[in-house]
């Protein structure tokens, strides 16, 4: 009788506090002292503990916290292998976060969701303008570039040259052979990743090398268009051929990029992202790789993929909470951010005047003057969602059939 | 005692007290039943409702979309494959699982030196965490240097790393046999000790008579160890069953239900609708709903749970 009592005083403990904790969890934000907290959510650019984003971040909220005591930045940074996922759950589930860097989605700049640049930053006309129809909705801006790169051909030197290689690859057809010689040695001669991490920019990549895209110069999808699926025609074959990893539909950028590290891969697509990954592994010193325009059918691409990554603020329908994330982002804006975050992860700034601090680098100014050339990914509504089939399906077009496949992804996209 | 004080009091005073009598239990339960109804069944009501709506990507409530979205489900190509699966994916675990429980709880039962270490350790799998033991297994499949492979390329299994023969994850029939592999593991000591309870509750004396009527010990297992066993086993099917049929995190952490959807279970290709069809993925959750309830009620009916268990 004694141990059933205490079980019903549990029960009731257990109710009460779940009835308690629902209604505590309704009050939270800015608080009745004056202080407002903001939650940032970003992306994790780092490949482990000792360079993840969340120090990077932490570090300004600190030095933000310190210069306006009365608000406080939660930091939380999420791996870009479930950023989108996560982001997608806390805008479904209506508990929004402040600020995102990473992916920004025009959706939800159209359900009003987010506010418009000028109501949150100073000075907009600071942005990089390239990447300003990718931030907009309706032609008002409400991404905020954050950080930029481009994409091209990195090469094992060591392995070409085990292989008897003596030139970097131009067309599709000098990838396949380089591959196949690479793979007689015993090593993986292409890092093909068409898993759900970054399907959307390896399959782009191709798909510019045969003259495709997924939309045409007005804006219309032409994923299943006759260059796509030759493209993947092209690929299967390169896959059955063995001149890849297996099972490439499996394959994430992020593991592969580390394998490339260790030193196993011959040719693999990165963003200047790839070369910290390189010097932490302290496998292949700087000359035993380079990195060259990515391939084409006939040869190397004209213009890349430019990928920008954007900050967003969602609206949370209070004045003082805008007027602290207007604060907040004039702040980590600032050039000394920028650089630094551009220094840490080898990516490239989104302000002009960062950009004009690097103007002059070896590296990073061939690149920021081909910026404005560069291919970006869909500004639609619908990108978000094709997306998301793109990264979970566009990899079985290896093992099927192409058109089959995009089709499939063709009628996501112009479902509506 | 009460009894005296019940016939001493007048009818109206009776009726109260009945009153107040009937009131005591729900005192006792209601808290029960209220986490129950906030907990269970409220999520249930809600289940339902989403999958007739129309929601869009971002979560706003966009109107009623009556059957479409179970429509629009039934059209997915994926989904008969991603059914089969799931009934593969439950019957090859949860049989696999029950038979090699009965065997380990048959050797945990007999004594012999070392068994009480034994039996904690049958405990480790049970006490880590799933997702855990499944990020340990992914990396113990990987293809270039996951110590499974490894050991296999020792034994002259694998002739090379980064192979197609190497790569279990990346080959939907493989990555779902390894996967049903783990989900076994981490329903063994569950199983197992439910069994077990089992066995030790069967008197030593039954035993002891059948011996002195000439049993072989075949013929005890049989006819005593296995009737007295049932209920045991059909509470510990039921649980397995319930529980593979609802497991996430094994196939989400080692494949994602990738490519494609072709290692997805209903359960992992529901989360995979959430992200842009909210209300598709609500009325797959639905589906799932009806498929268990009917797994189980024709479950306790085949097994005459009645009878046997209660």
């Amino acid at each position: 009788m004694k141990r059933r009592y205490g079980v019903v005083v549990a029960l009731c403990a257990a109710t009460a506090l779940l009835t308690m904790t629902a209604c505590g969890s309704s009050g939270k934000g800015s608080s009745a002292s004056g202080t407002t907290t903001l939650k940032i959510v970003a992306a994790d650019y780092g490949t482990g503990p000792s360079n993840t984003s969340q120090i990077y971040w932490q570090g300004i909220a600190d030095a933000f916290h310190q210069a306006n005591p009365s608000i406080t930045v939660q930091v939380q940074t999420i791996n870009w292998n479930d950023f989108d996922n996560q982001i997608q759950t806390m805008v479904q589930n209506k508990q929004y976060p402040d600020i995102t860097e990473g992916d920004y989605f025009a959706n939800y700049a159209q359900e009003g969701l987010l506010y418009p640049v000028s109501d949150v930053f100073s000075n907009p006309s600071n942005l990089l303008g390239v990447f300003k129809t990718l931030g907009s909705y309706n032609n008002v801006q409400y991404g905020m570039p954050f950080t930029t790169s481009s994409r091209t051909l990195f090469y094992n030197k060591k392995l070409f040259t085990a292989a008897g290689i003596t030139s970097a690859p131009q067309t599709w057809a000098d990838v396949q052979a380089d591959a196949a010689a690479i793979k007689a040695k015993g090593n993986i001669g292409f890092g093909l990743p068409l898993g759900p991490e970054e399907a959307q920019a390896e399959s782009l990549l191709w798909m510019l090398g045969n003259g495709g895209n997924y939309t045409d110069s007005s804006g219309h999808f032409t994923i299943n268009s006759s260059q796509n699926i030759e493209t993947f025609q092209f690929l299967k074959q390169l896959v059955a051929s063995g001149d890849t990893e297996p099972n490439p539909g499996t394959k994430n950028r992020t593991d592969l990029w580390k394998q490339f590290a260790q030193g196993q891969i011959g040719m693999i697509n990165g963003s200047p992202a790839l070369i910290p990954i390189i010097q932490a592994g302290k496998v292949l010193s700087d000359s035993d790789w380079a990195s060259v325009p990515i391939p084409g059918k006939t040869g190397p691409l004209a213009t890349t993929l430019g990928v920008c990554d954007f900050t967003a603020a969602f609206k949370n329908g209070n004045t003082s909470k805008q007027a602290a994330i207007k604060k907040f982002l004039d702040f980590a804006y600032s050039d000394t951010y920028q650089l630094q975050f551009d220094k840490e992860y080898d990516l490239l700034p989104a302000t002009n005047s960062a950009t004009q601090q690097l103007s002059s680098d070896p590296v990073f100014g061939p690149f920021l003057k081909a910026l404005p050339q560069a291919v970006q990914y869909p500004s639609s509504t619908a990108w978000a969602a094709t997306k998301t089939q793109i990264q979970q399906t566009i990899g079985t077009a290896i093992t099927g059939d192409p058109s089959k496949v995009l089709g499939a992804i063709q009628q996501t996209a112009t479902k509506g | 005692m009460t009894q005296q004080l019940v016939s001493t009091v007048r009818p109206r005073q009776k009726t109260r007290r009945r009153f107040q009598e009937a009131l005591t239990p729900i005192l006792w339960i209601g808290p029960a039943l209220g986490l129950i109804a906030v907990i269970v069944l409220w999520p249930v009501v809600v289940l339902f409702q989403t999958s007739f709506q129309h929601i869009s990507p971002d979560g706003f409530v966009l109107g009623s979309a009556g059957g479409k979205n179970f429509s629009n489900l039934f059209d997915e190509p994926d989904l008969n494959g991603v059914l089969i699966r799931t009934v593969i994916w439950v019957g090859a675990v949860v049989i696999v699982t029950m038979a090699i429980s009965m065997l380990l709880a048959q050797v945990f039962n007999a004594r012999w030196p070392g068994r009480r270490v034994a039996r904690w350790a049958l405990i480790a799998p049970w006490a880590a965490s799933v997702t855990m033991t499944a990020l340990v297994f992914r990396w113990a499949l990987d293809a270039n240097n996951g110590v499974i492979n490894v050991f296999l390329h020792q034994i002259g299994l694998i002739k090379s790393f980064n192979s197609n023969a190497a790569d279990w994850l990346g080959r939907p029939a493989y990555a779902f046999a390894w996967m049903i592999a783990v989900a076994v593991f981490v329903s063994l000591p569950f199983t197992t000790y439910a069994l077990l309870a089992g066995l030790q509750s069967i008197p030593g004396d039954i035993y002891e008579a059948a011996r002195v009527d000439g049993a072989t010990p075949w013929q005890m297992y049989r006819r005593i160890t296995l009737p007295l066993l049932r209920p045991a086993f059909l509470v510990a099917a039921l649980i397995n069953i319930i529980n593979v049929f609802n497991s996430f995190p094994i196939i989400w952490e080692m494949t994602r239900g990738g490519p494609g959807h072709e290692t997805s279970t209903t359960t992992t290709f529901l989360f995979q609708l959430k992200q842009s069809f909210i209300g598709e993925s609500a009325a797959m959750s639905v589906i799932n709903f009806a498929l268990i309830v009917v797994v189980v009620l024709a479950f306790l009916r085949a097994s005459r749970w009645r009878e046997q268990v209660s």
